[in-house]
């Protein structure tokens, strides 16, 4: 192998993340000398996807190392008594976030050309638990997300039904065309303040509203600022790419699908991959020192020494960058032995079969007093190839980190199996973890300005620990982007390729 | 060859993704090439990377859809491998018959997958350029076309060719062979692989790879879970549809804004 040492390289990219493998597939057709490095054996980082025995591996890493990686506490729980599973029958993902139809990602890995390489399926059903009158049984409940589903529904009352539906269309309307006649709208309150005040839509329908902006905090302390439009988003996202669902997922292994197609189109593009290999130390050389640009001089922990205009990672990817402000949640990938059938079902005339689907625990739901976050499990059938037919991987999180929290989504599988499984479906399997990152409605949401150490040095952000996809990635790897470009950053070709030749021209 | 587009029947059709591993020059590429193009470069430059290419195979009874990635030999791309074979429904491990370090490599690659890539995967070994052996002439069943012959070892790319035994003796004049036939077909069977002999040069057995493997792909993972039957509450929604029918396109998207936004 020829020595990375000898090539003079534009870019390293430490880590093979989602933030950074779109920045690969943004450096694609660049001309630029790219090595791309990633201290691990795998691809994926922080969005990787694993066999059960490589999630394994993966959470005693996590606990030996925690400097290299956003997480902690990983434990694997095996129910007793549970037969051993075929490891590689398995692809469980610590991105199992969904996709608005409406997300820029979209657009961007269709104007990239890469989308042919992923298979995308609908997230279909929202449901959310409730209790249901005298005998104490609860069930789950399938919030309306549009128009069609609120008719359809027989569970709201007909006075319950208007409020909503003027609600609905309040905020379906398209935005005035001016925007300074338009009167600014008081959204500086709770969303059930909100709910209430402006549209008086009855309580019973403001958690099943929360859970459509996948808002991880509990009403009380969800703005309506936030809640309003990512509710609206929801809406705008139904029907975008077929009747009946508004979001999407990459099947095999979601965001770890997407990191992978982002690498394999650097690699097409002569970037040079190498696992492995993470950064141990920088420095900075001084132009004078060399005469050329070679601004930064890294050791690798494959014990090469290379040299580099710019060095893009995380903080868990590039040595003695700190660590910056994070929220923690708590997240559980589980393995059960049902397909969980009545959590998929079509959602519209003509639409595809759900892959997926979104359960919400309220957390008045767990009769404790406190006001607790609610519980989401994003539940995924076999369908996208994460686990054996009969089988469905349920990711659950909540922004309660610790033990608190996991027992919290411990007990909303629990009761996800009792209300929509047989009888004898169980846990066979489960990894639990915190993760840190930036929450979509935390403190720190709005902090996570790109930053550099040095103009030469850039770091992203901490990851989104928001559901959906959060777009707001796209803009800190366009960042990155310009600068590496510099005077050749041209805007229109961000993301922006021609097919390459070969290519598939047959759909 | 494959491209029967009987449009008046619509056969099922199912995508299969298939990853081509093998050293340097030992003709992937050129495979592919043939496969697709029906084509064939004397001197096919090394794959930088990875290429992606889609192909169609007809069978009787269904329509697969191959989706091609053919990775890059050369030793500084091997961290890429893992990023191909992941997901993979089919590996072409391929070698050179007239190189035989390029054969111990097919085998460290069929034991890489054998460990790390799902468990079903179907793998085809596959010894390249037999047309440079005497049986190259009798299989494609036609005389050498024309009098030169290409050299025996690759030369698009001499990484290893220095170390290389020259010392083997057994072919004949004009036959370049230096791994039988014997040798490579019975580790085949002992690892449970498909095994072909082809030249990309003439097309020999090139088709008779991917329609092989097409065949081999158990029905149960061209309809992956669910689709696969089991009369569940969801086919009755599902109307008996395809298993494909879990899959969203992405091309819609203009079609479908017509009917955007839910018009509440
Ligand atoms: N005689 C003969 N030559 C072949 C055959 N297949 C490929 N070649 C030649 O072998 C050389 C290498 O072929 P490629 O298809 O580029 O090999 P590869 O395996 O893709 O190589 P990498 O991309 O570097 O891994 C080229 O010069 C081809 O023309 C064959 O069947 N017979
Ligand atoms: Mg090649």
């Amino acid at each position: 192998m020829e020595p990375l040492a000898e090539t003079p390289w534009d870019v390293t990219i430490s880590g093979t993340g989602l933030a950074q493998s779109l920045l690969a597939l943004a450096l694609s057709r660049s001309g630029k000398k790219v090595l791309h490095v990633d201290q691990n054996s795998y691809y994926g980082g922080s969005e990787a996807a694993f066999s059960l025995q490589e999630a394994q591996e993966w959470a005693s890493k996590v606990n030996g190392d925690p400097e290299h990686y956003p997480f902690e506490d990983a434990t694997v729980y095996l129910p007793e008594g549970t037969p051993q599973l075929p490891t590689r029958s398995y692809t469980v993902t610590l991105s199992p976030h969904l996709i608005y139809s409406k997300s820029r990602l979209l657009p961007t890995l269709v104007a990239s050309k890469v989308y042919r390489q992923l298979e995308f399926q609908a997230v279909g059903s929202w449901w959310i638990h409730r209790p249901s009158g005298v005998d104490g049984t609860s069930v789950l409940y399938r919030v309306p997300g549009s128009r069609e589903d609120v008719f359809a529904d027989d569970i709201i009352s007909v006075k319950s039904k208007r409020t909503l539906m003027r609600f609905l269309r309040h905020i379906g309307k398209p935005p005035p065309d001016n925007d300074s006649e338009a009167e600014e709208e008081n959204l500086a309150m709770s969303l059930p303040e909100y709910l209430t005040s402006k549209f008086q839509v009855p309580a019973e329908l403001h958690e099943p509203l929360l859970s459509l902006s996948l808002s991880q905090a509990s009403p009380g302390q969800t703005s309506a600022e936030y809640a309003v439009p990512r509710i609206k988003r929801h809406l705008a996202s139904i029907g975008v790419f077929g009747p009946g669902f508004g979001s999407l997922l990459a099947k095999w292994g979601g965001g770890s699908e997407i990191s992978q197609v982002g690498c394999r189109a650097l690699a097409v593009g002569g970037g040079v991959y190498v696992l492995n290999a993470g950064v141990e130390s920088i420095y900075n050389l001084h132009q004078s020192d060399n005469g050329d640009d070679m601004r930064v001089q890294l050791h690798l922990s494959n014990d090469e020494t290379i040299k580099t205009k710019f060095l893009v990672g995380s903080n868990w990817d590039l040595p003695g960058q700190g660590r910056p402000a994070c929220d923690k949640v708590a997240r559980s990938i589980t393995v059960v032995s049902s397909a969980l059938e009545s959590l998929f079902p079509v959602t519209a005339e003509g639409g595809p079969i759900p892959a997926g689907a979104v359960v919400v625990f309220p957390g008045s739901s767990f009769d404790q007093s406190d006001d607790l976050p609610p519980v989401y499990l994003l539940v995924h059938s076999s369908e996208t190839g994460e686990c054996p037919p009969g089988q469905c991987v349920v990711y659950g999180s909540v922004s309660h980190a610790g033990a608190g929290g996991q027992s919290l989504i411990e007990s909303a599988v629990h009761r996800l199996l009792q209300t929509n499984a047989e009888p004898d479906a169980k846990v066979l399997w489960s990894l639990r973890y915190t993760q840190l990152g930036l929450s979509s409605n935390g403190a720190n949401a709005h902090s996570s300005k790109f930053e550099g150490p040095s103009s030469n040095i850039l770091c992203f952000p901490p990851p989104s620990l928001d559901l959906g996809f959060d777009d707001a990635l796209i803009d800190r790897v366009k960042e990155v982007w310009k600068s590496v470009m510099g005077d050749e950053a041209n805007e229109q070709e961000f993301m922006n390729f021609e097919e390459r030749e070969h290519a598939d021209d047959d759909d | 060859m494959s491209e029967s587009t009987s449009t008046n029947t619509p056969k099922p059709s199912s995508s299969v993704k298939l990853v081509l591993l093998g050293e340097a020059a030992v003709g992937k590429s050129s495979l592919v090439l043939r496969f697709v193009n029906n084509d064939f470069q004397e001197n096919k430059e090394p794959t930088i990377g990875a290429a992606f290419l889609t192909q169609k195979c007809s069978l009787p009874t269904r329509t697969i859809k191959f989706e091609i990635w053919d990775t890059a030999g050369q030793e500084r791309f091997a961290s890429l491998a893992p990023m191909y074979y992941r997901n993979a429904q089919a590996a072409l491990v391929v070698y050179d018959v007239t190189k035989p370090s390029s054969l111990t490599k097919a085998k460290h690659w069929v034991a890489e997958l054998q460990r790390q890539a799902s468990p079903g995967i179907v793998i085809a070994l596959v010894g390249n350029k037999l047309d440079l052996t005497n049986d190259g002439n009798e299989a494609s069943g036609e005389p050498q076309a024309d009098g030169e012959q290409q050299p025996p070892a690759a030369t698009a790319d001499g990484d290893d060719a220095a170390g290389e035994p020259q010392e083997e003796q057994d072919a004949t004049p004009g036959d370049a062979r230096k791994v039988s036939t014997r040798e490579a077909s019975s580790y085949a069977d002992e690892e449970g692989l498909l095994f072909f002999e082809t030249s990309a040069k003439t097309g020999v057995n090139v088709v008779e790879v991917f329609t092989a493997i097409a065949n081999a792909i158990p029905e149960s993972s061209l309809k992956s879970g669910r689709g696969a039957g089991a009369g569940t509450g969801q086919t009755t929604l599902g109307g008996g549809r395809p298993a494909e029918d879990s899959r969203v396109n992405l091309g819609d998207r203009s079609t479908a804004t017509a009917k955007e936004g839910c018009a509440c």
